[in-house]
């Protein structure tokens, strides 16, 4: 199918990856090898990055971590778990550090980036567990962190927008720790499938419905979904935290971020929810086109907001 | 209720107009008082960087109906043809005139370098629909037609308008389509109002917020409309085919009752394959944005005129 795509996005697309990752060895290789290709991030503050080991969730691993500290900045300072996206499959830390310093030079927030457990190896809950554990260990080492704890944030582009509206849920039903705020970027929702976007975008650019379907089959393992594996199944969105929702037009991912925002916005929870025409999946990674700068702008801007930084 | 009103906003709650539809003739005597009109809300007044020629001009009217007033803005210090706006001011259907959008008219004009149209449309209940739709399909036509004497670029000319004026901007493109009418190349749908039947959770909730509510919505439709059944044209989101239309625009504010309708209306463009930027600005209300000094508002104000600036290829 032919789609509306921006002007400015186009000469790119053959470019990008090409987000397949039926072999999932291989697709978590090629997308490294994307990433280690692209100019690093410049801080203009003194930005710190300190790995470490936290404890996981009972009966599991260690979960690796990195912290981000903007050490220019005195404490206490807001805080955000970074959660990364990649179908629940593929990413790492490493494609999550440009995104991270950028948020803790640009905001000041300390950033912790969470190398959760991917599927098939570990499906659903493991990954968002994992979140939980680094949630849970940011909220009580907060002032070794110098994060204020009132003002703890959560989120993440993709499968990491879906696993931030699933762990939103969790610390709230859990009585967990308190979040501030959630940023679900192009957010993965909805195991069922069965939106007019996601049924009618079947070879979209980055994310389309044969990789989502590839996606949810690995990430929930034969298990039936509940609402903590695919946030749009809740029944009660009411007393989450507030949040910003974006939604790209060719996106499969587009009916699920725009119904989940209304539904939000329904359930009395501040929700700034923005489409931007034109746009695919993932083609924020077109840095240079204006409708990826004003994307990438306002995610800033609503995080420091959000953060009441 | 009490509602999240945005901080920044709070403040000016107690100064802002209160509008109530109840009772047409208290309505038209404020109208008529220029001193009323000297004690009500002020807008700063839009200072252009850049002089704005304005000019008034009776053009023909609907088949059978008067001359329709129109004041046309046209920006200094830009050469050759120029995309145009045709700009439909709000009110519900029954307040409102040209002086009411004076200021955006001009800073339309001035920052984004079109030529801009406002026009005086029929109000209701004196004039229930089709006349005030009809008016502004008539300025639209006299736009295209006028294109080379107003220095437009007949292939791009947009629409827009704010709440009423947003519903009848969404009526003409859904006119203009059917109708085989003027081209139109963007359409500005800033807190639409677009659907008579009242139904949705933010209609059937929102009975005292500021501004705009459910009852003056109920009195807004029933002068309208005047008894008369509704079609798509004088409620857009009665249309069950929105393929075709030109690019949108459309935000959308929390405590607002016509928040769900814009929300679903914006999502059927998308759905429709209509190239639709949707935004919904969390702790804002209907017409907040009148409140100039608040972050919220400049940011509304300043993405509209950006979103304006690219629907038009300014």
């Amino acid at each position: 199918m032919a789609y509306a795509i921006d002007p400015e996005l186009l000469p790119w697309l053959e470019m990008l990856p090409s987000g397949d990752f039926t072999d999932p060895v291989e697709a978590r290789e090629q997308f490294r090898r994307v990433v280690a290709g692209r100019a690093a991030y410049e801080t203009s503050t003194p930005v710190s990055i300190e790995e470490k080991l936290i404890p996981g969730p009972d009966g599991a691993p260690d979960v690796r971590i990195r912290v981000y500290t903007p050490t220019g900045r005195p404490a206490p300072r807001p805080g955000y778990l970074s959660i990364h996206g990649g179908g629940f499959v593929i990413g790492d830390l490493d494609m999550d550090e440009a995104g991270s310093l950028a948020v803790a030079d640009e905001i000041g927030a300390v950033v912790v980036s969470v190398d959760y457990r991917l599927a098939p190896e570990h499906p659903y809950p493991a990954g968002i567990e994992d979140c939980y554990a680094a949630l849970a260990w940011t909220a009580a080492n907060a002032a070794d962190l110098g994060i204020d704890p009132d003002r703890l944030a959560i989120g993440g582009g993709s499968a990491g927008g879906g696993l931030s509206a699933g762990l939103a849920l969790l610390a709230r039903d859990r009585g967990g720790p308190a979040i501030c705020f959630q940023y679900l970027g192009i957010p993965e929702l909805d195991d069922r499938l069965d939106t007019p976007s996601m049924t009618q975008f079947v070879d979209t650019p980055m994310w389309n419905r044969p990789r989502a379907v590839i996606s949810w089959d690995a990430y929930l393992g034969g298990r039936p979904a509940d609402q903590y594996a695919s946030p749009a199944r809740a029944e009660d969105l009411s007393g989450l935290p507030p949040a910003y929702v974006s939604v790209c037009e060719f996106d499969p991912l587009r009916d699920e971020g725009l119904i989940y925002a209304h539904r939000l916005i329904q359930a009395g929870v501040p929700t700034e929810v923005h489409h931007y025409p034109g746009t695919f999946h993932g083609s924020g990674l077109v840095e240079s086109a204006t409708v990826s700068r004003r994307m990438a702008a306002e995610m800033l801007d609503a995080l420091r907001r959000g953060l009441k930084a | 209720m009490s509602y999240a009103i945005d901080p920044e906003l709070q403040p000016w709650l107690a100064m802002l107009p209160v509008i109530s539809l109840e009772d047409m003739s208290v309505i038209r005597a404020a109208m008529a008082d220029p001193e009323a009109r000297a004690q009500g809300f002020q807008l700063p007044v839009y200072e252009p960087a850049s002089p704005v020629a304005v000019e008034e001009k009776l053009i023909p009217g609907p088949a059978g109906a008067p001359d329709v007033r129109v004041r046309v803005y046209t920006p200094s210090g830009h050469n050759g043809p120029l995309p145009g706006y045709l700009n439909i001011h709000g009110g519900g259907f029954v307040i409102g005139d040209l002086d009411q959008d004076e200021s955006l008219a001009t800073r339309i004009a001035d920052q984004i370098g079109a030529v801009v149209v406002s026009v005086d449309y029929r109000l209701a209940p004196e004039h229930p629909y089709p006349a005030g739709l009809e008016d502004c399909y008539a300025a639209l036509e006299w736009t295209t037609a006028k294109a080379s004497e107003l220095r437009i670029d007949p292939s791009r000319i947009g629409i827009g308008g704010i709440s009423a004026g947003g519903g009848l901007s969404a009526a003409l493109a859904l006119l203009a389509r059917d109708r085989g009418g003027p081209a139109i190349c963007f359409q500005y749908l800033g807190v639409p109002e677009l659907d008579d039947r009242l139904e949705t959770p933010s209609m059937t909730k929102f009975v005292d917020t500021p501004m705009w509510n459910r009852p003056n919505a109920v009195y807004s439709w029933q002068y309208y409309l005047g008894g008369q059944p509704a079609d798509q044209y004088a409620a857009p989101s009665r249309a069950e085919d929105l393929s075709g239309l030109p690019p949108a625009y459309v935000d959308v504010c929390e405590f607002d009752p016509l928040r769900d309708e814009g929300m679903i209306y914006a999502h059927r463009l998308i759905q429709a394959g209509v190239p639709t930027e949707l935004h919904h600005f969390p702790g804002t209300f209907h017409g907040s944005g009148l409140v100039e000094a608040a972050a919220v508002s400049r940011r509304m104000s300043g993405e509209m005129i950006d979103a304006i600036r690219r629907g038009l290829k300014a």
